[in-house]
């Protein structure tokens, strides 16, 4: 998952003299590869296809063939945790706004006890017990709300000392990180299991999947060539895009873009040079709701030889669905197909599922 | 010939490869008062220091009290020699007993800390030295004249047979370079406490000490009263200095008439 | 007799202490009173209310008093496993912060000195930011690899400042020291910002490191801490006298009796282990280490065999009410608290101070 949106921390720190400043600008460019990030792959894994085939060809993943679940149960999560659930859990806890979502739809929202700050879909949310401020997950109170499931963030996402301490308390954790679409549809499919809605779990996913075909077969019907597409999250000082091999990297392709993205698994910033060598032709504006318009991004300085540029193709986007993988992703890729070609024809979508 | 406080016979000391000490004797009798002078770089501050073990020499024996200093432990050797410390600088904010205090250390026990015995040492040594209205007040805030009688309490409160100076009156103006002075010679005619000094000023050595060692470049080249040391033949030799300069001070009669306040070098 | 007892009959500036400060055993005594208040304070505290009667008898049965209970399990878990951990470990990572600082202090004769003067910050910085970029899962009561590699940061950070600055060229060996820590330093800080660049995503981890925080707190951690923490600074208690007679320098102290090179160098050794631990638990507390022992000296003057006790009786204390704060104030890092009210506390301190530290 990419960083959260507070303004990507100052590199300026307490310890740190100038070295900073002048090793992040000579350091940009030859950024050396970055080890593998924490967290082994998703569960189901498929290499996110060079052109946007469709992906029914892949078994949804489900990890159990039976559609009831019986307790206890025990489950490996994202990083390859075993984690046993030993009774049907009436007391959920999310730690992601994105999963927090998958809940909600598989129709475990009213089992949700607690969620996040920045939790905001479906509107229920905001009724419900905040138990992650700004990032600090308060273990105190997910015990006091006496959780006996919670759902987290992987990659960093949610701290892993918290994560490690509530399972010492006794409290499973399910950790779930997707690195692709395909990933974003197991972890549904996980954390169905794990609250006792399998079969729910089975209908939402064939739904989810049923529709980015519908997708991926118009951006293919279209045959629209495909644009280098440069989406970013932030410029104001440097600037942030999706790091490789993340599940925003899938959805673009699969929307019919070609997608740069920073050359490493936990950078998200590019170097302008690099950039200006990709030369994107089309950018898309996921800081629009922060008031970066097209205007602002034609003056920069040196972004005028950019392709997108100069035809004028910067579309702003909302970056709100794009960022979470959740089950509403399949907004997100429909958003981007679109985004990416205005004149694209997409099958309607199939109404909202009914949310408890 | 009763054992000497402290003994350095043949000691020679090199500092890689150059010789600093050449095959000095020095015996101090108990209760003796002893200057050590001598141009600048003689040694004598690297004899202090091999008496009080801190330096070894390459050769010859150095004992205190008659037990040689190798086989002391240091803080035997602060028992039998009280150091008195250079001005140096106080990290905190200390009060002056509280600086006296530390003269007690070699005493105290380990593990239960000051006892009376040491509060009342302290207290004594600071009513000795005579600044007993500066007790309470801040190191660091006294002049250098009060810091060095500050210093000298600690020794006294340190209570060996021997005290030893290293130049205690530089930087001090001639008041209180006479009260140090006079202390000294009090603390050696009335408590029995042996003092060896090294003192750079002529004058003051030869009117306060009734014993001179003259050091040059490593040897000690004569020892006994000050008249003799002193000769006019021996300071323009050692010193390279018209030994006039010493007798005749340019302003006459008042300088002569300050330095012979108190009882003078006996 | 003396010309100088007779001109001094000035004003007398006292040193700013009282005349005669209460013995170090009443204000221990009162110390721990003062502790134990706020720890149960601490431990009543917290965003899941328990109500104190519930506090206290949660406390009582953990240590056998029999008392009937009428409490949820979640609220003990949360006072047993959540609070009284955490403010154990507050307790001390406090008191350890404040004694090593205030032997760094003697030793290096500077009272700017704190725990980290010799590059122990910066070496537990990179040895956490590497941690994190390695993704090894690895876990030895309760401690990851952060905790293990921070705190091997830290020796190794020591140990080489030491090696190195023993020499230390034309400088008093010290002042040699002390600059040779702050090379260090600042080479282990490019280490750290290189590491924090490639650390991508994982960088919030490093800077909870970096801010400080005991969120993790458990008893596990205690168990490996406290030995090493408690042990050093008894250890270092124990040779007061030794940081007394460092007063007046290094040569005094060896007149004075002290073995000054084998002391220093055990001293530096205990001070710089009690640091690496509490860093490995707390991650970079700032301030305590620094302020706690002037405050003590305040009162009771520079007599190390006072200021240590006290010292850590005042840490802890202080560490535990900023622990209390950052939790009240929504989880933020204790290091955050701890500089914002101890950076104004010790600009008041030296504004009230009166004389230079240098004669």
């Amino acid at each position: 998952m990419i960083p959260s949106r507070a303004r990507r921390q100052p590199a300026g720190l307490i310890l740190l003299p100038a070295f900073v400043a002048i090793l992040l600008a000579g350091c940009g460019s030859a950024a050396t590869p970055a080890p593998t990030p924490v967290g082994p792959s998703p569960t189901a894994v498929m290499a996110p296809p060079a052109t946007g085939a469709p992906i029914s060809a892949t078994p949804a993943a489900s990890p159990s063939a039976a559609p009831a679940v019986t307790y206890p149960l025990t489950i490996r999560d994202n990083e390859g945790t075993a984690v046993t659930i030993t009774a049907r859990p009436t007391k959920i806890v999310s730690l992601t706004p994105a999963t927090t979502e998958i809940l909600f739809a598989v129709g475990a929202g009213p089992r949700v006890v607690g969620v996040t700050d920045a939790d905001d879909y479906p509107p229920a949310v905001k009724q419900i017990t905040q138990v992650v401020k700004l990032g600090a997950i308060d273990i105190e109170k997910i015990v006091g709300l006496g959780a006996d499931l919670v759902i987290a963030g992987g990659n960093g996402f949610n701290s892993p000392d918290s994560i490690a301490k509530l399972r010492s308390l006794g409290i499973p954790v399910i950790v779930v990180y997707a690195s692709d679409v395909a990933g974003v549809l197991a972890d549904i499919g996980l954390v169905a299991q794990a609250v006792g809605e399998a079969a729910a779990g089975q209908a939402l996913d064939a739904s989810l999947h049923a529709q980015v075909d519908a997708v991926v077969a118009a951006v293919a019907a279209a045959g629209a060539p495909r644009p280098r597409v440069f989406y970013e999250l932030d410029a104001t000082k440097e600037i942030y895009t999706f790091a490789d091999g993340i599940e925003q990297d899938d959805l673009i392709r699969m929307a019919g873009g070609d997608p740069i993205t920073t050359g490493s698994p936990t950078v998200f910033s590019i170097p302008l040079e690099k950039l200006l060598v990709a030369d994107p032709q089309l950018i898309l504006l996921g800081d629009a709701a922060y008031g970066t318009t097209p205007a602002q991004v034609k003056v920069r300085p040196g972004w005028a030889v950019m392709t997108a540029v100069k035809t004028g193709a910067i579309r702003p986007i909302d970056d709100t669905l794009v960022s979470r993988p959740g089950p509403r992703f399949v907004e997100a890729l429909r958003a981007l197909a679109i985004a990416i070609n205005p004149t694209l024809v997409l099958p309607s979508a199939p109404p909202a599922t009914a949310v408890p | 010939m009763t054992t000497p406080i402290a003994e350095l016979a043949g000691v020679t000391v090199a500092y890689r490869d150059r010789l600093v000490v050449r095959g000095v004797d020095l015996a101090i009798a108990p209760g003796e008062r002893v200057a050590l002078v001598g141009p600048n770089g003689a040694g004598k501050s690297t004899l202090l220091r091999v008496l009080a073990g801190l330096v070894v020499p390459r050769d010859g024996r150095v004992t205190l009290g008659g037990d040689p200093v190798a086989s002391l432990s240091r803080s035997a050797i602060a028992r039998r020699l009280a150091a008195v410390p250079g001005q140096g600088t106080l990290p905190f904010a200390t009060r002056v007993e509280e600086v006296v205090a530390l003269g007690r250390l070699p005493h105290e026990d380990p593990f239960r800390g000051p006892g009376p015995a040491d509060r009342a040492a302290v207290d004594a040594a600071i009513e000795r030295v005579g600044i007993a209205s500066l007790h309470e007040r801040d190191a660091r805030e006294l002049s250098l004249g009060e810091r060095q009688l500050v210093l000298i309490a600690l020794a006294v409160a340190q209570a060996a047979p021997l005290m030893v100076l290293d130049e205690p009156t530089v930087h001090l103006d001639l008041r209180h370079q006479v009260a140090v002075m006079e202390l000294l010679a009090d603390l050696n005619r009335r408590d029995g406490v042996a003092v060896l000094a090294v003192l750079h000023d002529l004058a003051l050595a030869a009117h306060f000490f009734p014993r001179l060692v003259l050091l040059d470049g490593g040897r000690v080249v004569a020892d006994g009263p000050p008249s003799r040391v002193l000769s006019p033949e021996r300071v323009r030799a050692t010193f390279g200095v018209d030994p006039a300069f010493l007798a005749r001070p340019a302003s006459g009669d008042a300088i002569a008439a300050d330095l012979t306040v108190g009882t003078g070098g006996r | 007799m003396s010309i100088a007892g007779r001109s001094l009959a000035l004003a007398r500036a006292h040193v700013g202490r009282p005349a005669r400060a209460p013995g170090t055993a009443a204000l221990a005594l009162a110390g721990v009173g003062v502790l134990a208040v706020v720890v149960v304070l601490a431990v009543a505290t917290g965003s899941v209310a328990v109500a104190p009667a519930d506090t206290l008898g949660i406390l009582l049965r953990a240590i056998g008093v029999p008392v009937a209970r009428t409490w949820s399990p979640a609220a003990e878990t949360i006072v047993l496993e959540l609070r009284l951990p955490r403010v154990l470990t507050a307790i001390m990572v406090g008191g350890g912060l404040a004694v090593a600082g205030a032997a760094f202090q003697g030793l290096l004769r500077n009272p700017l000195a704190d725990p980290y003067v010799l590059g122990t910050a910066s070496g537990a910085a990179l040895g956490a930011a590497i941690a994190v970029l390695i993704p090894i899962r690895a876990a030895f009561l309760d401690l990851g690899l952060l905790h293990v590699l921070s705190f091997a940061g830290a020796l190794a950070a020591v140990a080489v400042v030491y090696r190195l600055g023993r020499g230390g060229g034309p400088f008093a060996p010290l002042t040699g020291l002390l600059l040779t820590g702050y090379a260090v330093s600042s080479l282990l800080a490019a280490g750290l910002a290189m590491t924090m660049f490639l650390a991508g995503s994982n960088l919030r981890q490093i800077f909870a490191f970096l801010l400080g925080g005991l969120e993790g707190s458990s008893w596990l951690r205690l168990a490996f801490a406290a030995p090493l923490i408690a042990g050093g600074s008894i250890a270092i208690a124990a040779r007061a006298r030794v940081l007394n007679g460092l007063l007046l320098g290094e040569e005094a102290a060896a007149h004075l009796g002290v073995e000054v090179r084998r002391e220093r160098a055990i001293l530096m050794a205990l001070a710089s282990l009690v640091t690496a631990a509490s860093v490995a638990v707390a991650g970079l507390v700032g301030f305590i280490g620094l302020v706690a022992p002037h405050l003590v000296r305040l009162v009771v003057g520079p007599d190390a065999r006072r200021v240590l006790p006290l010292a850590a009786i005042l840490g802890a204390i202080l560490l535990v009410l900023a622990d209390l704060g950052a939790r009240l104030l929504g989880e933020i890092p204790v290091g955050v608290v701890t500089a914002v009210v101890g950076a104004p506390f010790f600009l008041a301190l030296l504004r009230g101070t009166r004389s230079a530290y240098e004669l």
